[in-house]
């Protein structure tokens, strides 16, 4: 099991895990089959949209396409640990095996379906300004610099571009009651915990609409 | 949704453990790092009426806390959608300096321009005095199998390719001196980035003694000495 969770951190291996799972899956019953990974996608896909590009359900369901692997990894591992406390996506991630988070991670970063859009208009200039250059005088951070120029992100780093406008802004909103709930497990979050203090509302709902309508 | 109020508190109470390190290093440079002190002292003296800012410590811890979003705790580096790079215990007047350039634009990096224009010059003292007196463990993230090679460029250079030794300006133990920036510790990406795109991003006066060095090295010696100055504590 430790074994296979190595070789499905490589991109390439769960590839090429999941193209000869066939013949695998009956043998070993930690490695996903094609079919188990089908059938998982389309479940997640009930909540997140056909493709992954977010849905507004009672709460805002996040964009998983283009998604950094790592990061969908990491948040589903938080869900299961509970340093991301979450009831839903708790019992959706405590099931699922280490390469089978692999292999739906590389599928939804695989997916490129346009912005759900939606935000309130007039706002995507400032929030480009805030994104960009950040807000210095209030000590913001440039979002950019972690995130990359095109909200694209990097590793444990989000993708943000083409995220839900809701999502964001709740997410900026109650930043530290959500994320990090294990202060004796810190994980990257930590990072964004004074960044999402800084903000007004205002600010938020800038850079959330800007996000929302990024295409990339 | 006030943003002075919510700006009061920057430290949430579960960020305590994370920010440890770093809340005691800033105690430590608020205590020793006389020079802020001092100006912190001088500016209420007698400077309030010539517009010569004076910082608060307050002021420096916040500016600090901000920093150490992308430079990471206690400014050990991060790897962002860039590298950041290490700033703990760098050279005072090498900050000041990049600081100083970064906003008159003659190094190129637009975020840190916008970081840079809003410092007055008080403040940017203090904050290089606070970054200097920080010391954690170096993030070691370089390709350690190659520290032997670059450990001999730095100190011997690549006389055959009228390469300098490195320690012959950073020192040694690389810890540099002045406007020579300490290269102990820094994160290995960000040196890689730097030798490799020198004239892209500097124009200040000082980085010209640098521009041949980074011309001559080859990409495999910039690995090389990147790999061993991230092993130096």
């Amino acid at each position: 099991m430790k074994a296979v969770g190595l070789q499905l951190a490589l991109p390439s291996a769960i590839v090429a895990v999941v193209l000869s799972a066939g013949s695998v899956s009956a043998t070993e019953s930690s490695a996903v089959s094609k079919r188990e990974v089908d059938a998982k996608i389309s479940y997640c896909q009930d909540c997140h949209g056909p493709q992954g590009q977010g849905y507004r359900g009672f709460y805002p369901i996040p964009r998983l396409a283009g998604q950094q692997p790592q990061y969908i990894e990491n948040q589903l591992r938080a869900f299961v640990e509970r340093r991301r406390p979450n009831p839903i996506m708790s019992n959706v991630a405590h099931v699922l095996r280490p390469g089978l988070m692999a292999a739906l991670a590389a599928k939804f970063h695989s997916f490129n379906p346009r912005p759900l859009g939606g935000a309130p208009p007039g706002l995507a200039a400032k929030g480009e300004n805030i994104f960009l250059n950040g807000v210095p005088e209030a000590n913001v951070a440039a979002c950019a610099a972690c995130h990359g120029p095109e909200a694209t992100g990097v590793g444990e780093i989000p993708r943000l571009a083409g995220q839900l406008y809701p999502y964001i802004v709740r997410e900026l909103t109650y930043w530290s009651k959500e994320r990090g709930q294990i202060p004796s497990k810190p994980d990257t979050s930590v990072i964004m915990a004074p960044v999402a203090h800084s903000l007004s509302r205002p600010q938020i709902e800038a850079v959330a609409a800007y996000l929302s309508t990024l295409r990339k | 949704m006030d943003l002075r109020r919510r700006r009061a508190r920057t430290v949430p109470p579960k960020d305590r453990g994370w920010r440890t390190i770093a809340a005691v290093g800033v105690g430590v440079g608020a205590s020793l790092g006389w020079a802020v002190l001092a100006l912190a002292l001088a500016g209420t003296g007698h400077a309030e009426d010539t517009h010569a800012a004076a910082v608060s410590q307050k002021d420096v811890h916040a500016k600090m806390q901000y920093c150490e979003v992308c430079h990471g705790p206690s400014a050990r580096g991060f790897v962002g959608y860039y590298p950041v790079p290490r700033l703990a215990g760098q050279q005072v007047a090498y900050l000041e300096n990049q600081l100083k350039g970064f906003s008159e634009r003659k190094r190129a990096n637009n975020i840190m321009f916008n970081v840079g224009h809003v410092l007055s010059p008080a403040m940017m003292t203090a904050l290089a005095t606070g970054f200097h007196e920080l010391n954690p463990p170096p993030l070691r993230d370089a390709p350690i199998e190659l520290a032997a090679e670059g450990k001999k460029i730095f100190t011997e250079g690549v006389p055959a390719a009228d390469v300098p030794p490195c320690a012959g300006c950073h020192g040694e133990d690389a810890k540099g001196n002045d406007q020579f920036p300490r290269l102990a510790g820094q994160i290995y990406p960000y040196v890689v980035k730097q030798l490799t795109d020198w004239t892209k991003e500097r124009h200040e006066e000082a980085s010209e003694i640098m521009q041949p060095i980074a011309h001559s090295l080859t990409p495999a010696q910039i690995k090389a000495v990147a790999a061993y100055v991230n092993s130096l504590e």
